[in-house]
């Protein structure tokens, strides 16, 4: 479903990502593990469009989608939640998720991925009128999720989804990433530090480190303290 | 009493104006933070080409209307498609935009002159006559503006919450990487956003046009005024242009009652100041 092959890219004349080369096949949660700032999150952004690549290709259902603008790669059916959530803060939680649905073939899905967004958030149900700017960490976190789900989407790529939760919370937010995956079939890619949750529902796992793959396992051939140990 | 009742009125007439004035430089800023330095001019040449269709070419009132608002909304969209886009991709574009809109809006003024001609311009009265309840005395036409004025805000309001290209520029105004996660197409939306916003402006001048003079240089005037406005009310929110433009249009119209008409600019930039110092993001604050 997405192929990346030997991406480069770059911040000014800093060389982020060197030569990275990973795939996803539909139905899978393929996790991406590996320390902060070596790339993860900047390889994520080159994905969805909001950090263009220097060099390298992304195939995404069979075309190429590099270098698009992040509108046209979107409207394709790929959907990217951001770690650092970027809601619209002065609007609600509806206004929110209907945003989601903003590209023209996710319209006709509105009623049905809110319905859904609801069944996996019911908190979002309840809070649906209130102001994003008002929300705590985590519920701001599920609006940010439940607006990529809006989209219509068949590949979500989730940045870091429990960064900064309560432990209660962080639990809350896995069992929504897998109830995606289980009840609609979703392929998701997901950068996590979490790795024991992250591990127990990918299929796959890769390890980023200095803007390459150091390696690529099956989520139940790798255990936790083996990628702990790939950190340092 | 009397006076200050009428003092009220007057004060609420030209307030409504300002706010029609102000909005659309509160909403090319809301959206895009490009600030427009050559807002006055828009709102002139708005004023200057339905002048033009009425009193040159006969056309009624409602029609020439529509035609400056299609001009104008065209003229933004090219503008910002030929200049300001190219522009925004720049480091420095903060900066560039700035003087750029000022040179745009110095070399429009002129073009405005070289066409039309120094001579003092109005457009004339909507409707003649005048209302009298008792002491009261307003006139029918600048009644009809405040109703105009209310029903073009309340229309813009509803632009915004429910419209999709509406919503897109709200959401683009409140966070660009989140409009572009959700597949808004921003160069799109800043192109709509100064269309939207000069049709504003241009009808804001028609307005004006009507109540006070036009020559080529008033721009700068209800330019200045429209700095002081989003200002006071905070930049880039619309519902504090509107409450800002009501404040100041009744200060002005109490203190020439009381000190006269040479005392409204030192109030109005006190209250400027003060408001800058105690609440930099203005009476208001928020995002559209």
């Amino acid at each position: 479903m997405l192929t990346v092959k030997d991406l480069v890219c770059y911040y000014g004349d800093l060389q982020v990502l060197r030569q990275v080369s990973l795939h996803v096949e539909e139905g899978e949660v393929v996790a991406l593990f590996g320390p902060n700032g070596h790339g993860k999150s900047t390889l994520l952004k080159a994905i969805c469009g909001l950090q263009p690549p220097r060099a390298g290709s992304i195939q995404f259902r069979g075309a190429e989608i590099a270098g698009l603008p992040a509108h046209q790669i979107v409207e394709r059916g790929l959907a990217y939640i951001p770690e650092e959530r970027h809601l619209f803060a002065d609007m609600t939680v509806l206004e929110n998720l209907y945003l989601g649905a903003y590209p023209r073939h996710a319209r006709a899905a509105v009623k049905k991925n809110l319905e859904f967004v609801f069944h996996i958030f019911p908190r979002l149900a309840e809070r649906r009128n209130q102001l994003c700017s008002t929300l705590s960490g985590g519920e701001a976190r599920m609006v940010a999720i439940g607006r990529g789900l809006m989209s219509e989407t068949s590949l979500l790529m989730v940045d870091e989804p429990s960064i900064g939760l309560s432990p209660g919370m962080k639990m809350a937010v896995f069992d929504a990433i897998r109830q995606i995956h289980q009840e609609r079939g979703m392929t998701i890619l997901i950068v996590e530090q979490e790795i024991q949750h992250a591990l127990e529902m990918s299929d796959r796992i890769y390890l980023m480190k200095k803007g390459q793959i150091a390696f690529e396992r099956k989520g139940k051939e790798i255990q936790v303290e083996e990628i702990e140990k790939a950190y340092f | 009493m009397e006076n200050f009742v009428n003092a009220l009125i007057s004060g609420l007439i030209s307030g409504s104006l300002y706010a029609a004035m102000a909005l659309g430089l509160t909403i090319i800023y809301g959206v895009s933070r490009v600030f427009n330095f050559g807002h006055g001019v828009i709102a002139v040449i708005g004023a200057y080409l339905t002048w033009y269709l009425l009193s040159a070419l006969g056309v009624p009132f409602l029609l020439a209307t529509l035609l400056s608002m299609a001009f104008m909304a065209i003229f933004g969209f090219v503008l910002y498609r030929l200049t300001i886009n190219p522009l925004l991709k720049k480091p420095n574009w903060e900066f560039s935009t700035v003087l750029f809109m000022l040179g745009a809006g110095i070399l429009l003024e002129n073009v405005v002159l070289q066409v039309f001609g120094p001579r003092v311009k109005s457009i004339p009265l909507l409707v003649e006559g005048m209302l009298k309840v008792g002491f009261l005395q307003i006139n029918w036409h600048e009644l009809l503006l405040i109703a105009i004025v209310v029903i073009a805000i309340t229309a813009l309001s509803l632009f915004f919450k429910y419209s999709r290209t509406g919503q897109a520029m709200r959401a683009v105004a409140q966070s660009i990487p989140g409009a572009q996660v959700v597949g808004i197409h921003i160069e799109q939306i800043f192109g709509m956003t100064f269309a939207l916003a000069f049709v504003v402006t241009g009808f804001s001048g028609i307005l004006l046009g009507t109540k006070y003079y036009l020559n080529p240089h008033i721009g700068w005037e209800w330019m200045v005024k429209g700095f002081v406005i989003v200002t006071f009310g905070g930049l880039g929110s619309t519902s504090g242009a509107v409450v800002a433009a009501l404040i100041l249009g009744l200060v002005e119209a109490i203190a020439t009652l009381y000190l006269g008409a040479i005392w409204v600019w030192p109030i109005w930039f006190v209250l400027f100041l003060v408001v800058l110092l105690l609440r930099p993001q203005g009476i208001l604050g928020g995002r559209m």
